[in-house]
């Protein structure tokens, strides 16, 4: 499991080289708008910037199709179920079942819409240090505790996954396989058990060595942001689509067709 | 059950994050310098957890144990689960950013539902209760999520009402596999640690005769 988003974040690209800020706060814009969309062809033109931003951000592409196996495993049973349950006049019956057309494309837009996001995400979020990323959003007005927390539960994530590794690796030399049964259940339940008694004695240690090191509540970080005209410009091309989209979604020659595919 | 982006409408996502917003604040209250850093090891160990599968027969099914957050954190348990939900969104592509709120709300929102459930353990005795009260917990948490998800696609159309049903009924396996971990774990933890449970009532002093 690819756990640390941030591992590529020193291969440059136009995307690395942009101030964090500006960058989240201009892809956000663009995420916002894209989730909102309601036609096929500006859902498709998402899709295609999306995948735009993946390339120029230079990211391996193993790296961020991995990223993309949870979508696109979550999506397919729309892709069954809703030409099969679209109210309405059905176009024609598969196994008596009826299907309509609007069902496959309100699939189809979800799933574009839904796949820009995510590759815009991970772009967003590939493409620098994650300390960075956080200390962005903390600049852009996001409660400072929840990005410390943030910071923290990151950390210490990795942690506890060599942990769990371990014990998952003592459980297997021990004879453990698991079933579908219920001694499986009970096993995992303790093994869950365990990993938080453990997590619980390092909250007190984690605790006392931030205070031995000075720790009073404010995360002092020695990363300093600074801004020129390229990332505004950067800015301003990405708000161009987002207002190139609005337009072609709400208004335009497209939008008499917002029921149709094209 | 994570939602992904592009299905809900703008109302809906708005009123996720009013909502998360609102349940963060009320949740967070009183909460110290100590407790920052204390929290987020416990929240990665849930995150960590969101990994482990449970085969059910030729695939497997991911733990949420939004149950079991509830149980061990109480009224913490929101915050630990946004978190979650933060992180998810970001670094594996689950869900997504624009529906932090409203996965939030339903994960987070099932984990006080198993809160709840969990207290009333206080009432009862009787043997084996922890693990009794631990997965009704774990399964109420799970069937309340899925109860908010189902809601939030109902409010998308028509079109969705199939896809709802087919939501909540995958929500019937995993409420049985949440429950029986949960319980598991709560049994396990009252025997080996049961300070970590939440809302334990403190033993009372004795008091000695001079």
């Amino acid at each position: 499991m690819a756990l640390d988003i941030d591992r590529y974040a020193s291969v440059a690209s136009p995307i690395q080289r942009w101030d964090p800020r500006v960058k989240t706060a201009a892809l956000g814009v663009l995420i916002v708008t894209i989730a909102l969309l309601k036609t096929i062809p500006m859902a498709a033109a998402a899709l295609v910037i999306g995948a735009a931003i993946v390339l120029i951000s230079a990211l391996p592409l193993h790296f961020v199709s991995h990223g993309l196996s949870f979508i696109l495993v979550f999506l397919v049973p729309f892709f069954l179920i809703l030409p099969f349950s679209y109210p309405g006049q059905a176009a024609f019956h598969v196994l008596g079942l009826p299907f309509a057309w609007e069902g496959l494309r309100l699939a189809a837009l979800i799933f574009m819409k839904a796949l820009a996001i995510v590759l815009i995400t991970f772009s967003a979020f590939g493409s620098s240090r994650f300390d960075v990323s956080m200390l962005a959003l903390q600049r852009l007005k996001c409660p400072k505790v929840i990005v410390q927390m943030l910071l923290f539960t990151y950390r210490y994530t990795f942690v506890f996954l060599d942990e769990m590794r371990r014990m998952y690796t003592a459980m297997r030399a021990r004879g453990f396989i698991e079933r579908t049964d219920r001694r499986t259940l009970r096993v995992l339940g303790h093994f869950v058990g365990t990993l938080l008694v453990h997590s619980f004695e390092r909250t007190e240690r984690v605790y006392k060595a931030m205070l031995s090191k000075g720790y009073q509540g404010e995360l002092h970080s020695m990363v300093e942001f600074q801004s020129n005209g390229v990332d505004f410009i950067k800015a301003a091309v990405v708000l161009a689509l987002v207002v190139a989209l609005l337009i072609g979604d709400v208004g335009g020659r497209f939008a008499p067709a917002a029921q149709a595919w094209y | 059950m994570h939602i992904s982006e592009g299905i809900l409408s703008a109302p809906v996502l708005t009123a996720g994050y009013v909502g998360a917003g609102l349940l963060a604040a009320a949740t967070m209250r009183g909460m110290d310098m100590e407790e920052v850093p204390k929290l987020s090891v416990i929240t990665s160990v849930f995150f960590v957890t969101s990994l482990i599968k449970f085969p059910i027969g030729p695939s497997s099914v991911h733990l949420i144990l939004n149950g079991l957050a509830g149980v061990v954190l109480g009224w913490r348990a929101f915050p630990a689960i946004l978190l979650g939900v933060i992180l998810q969104a970001i670094i594996f592509g689950h869900g997504g950013v624009t529906v932090i709120g409203v996965n939030s709300v339903m994960l987070g929102g099932g984990a006080l539902v198993a809160y709840g459930v969990w207290q009333l353990r206080h009432y009862f005795s009787f043997a084996r209760k922890e693990f009794a009260f631990g997965a009704l917990a774990g399964g109420i948490a799970t069937i309340s999520s899925g109860l908010v998800l189902s809601a939030a696609l109902l409010t998308t159309g028509e079109a969705f009402f199939a896809v709802a049903g087919a939501v909540l009924a995958a929500h019937i396996p995993i409420m049985i596999v949440e429950g029986f971990v949960v319980g598991a774990c709560a049994e396990f933890l009252n025997r080996v640690k049961p300070d970590i449970l939440a809302g334990q009532k403190r033993a009372k002093p004795q008091v000695t005769a001079t």
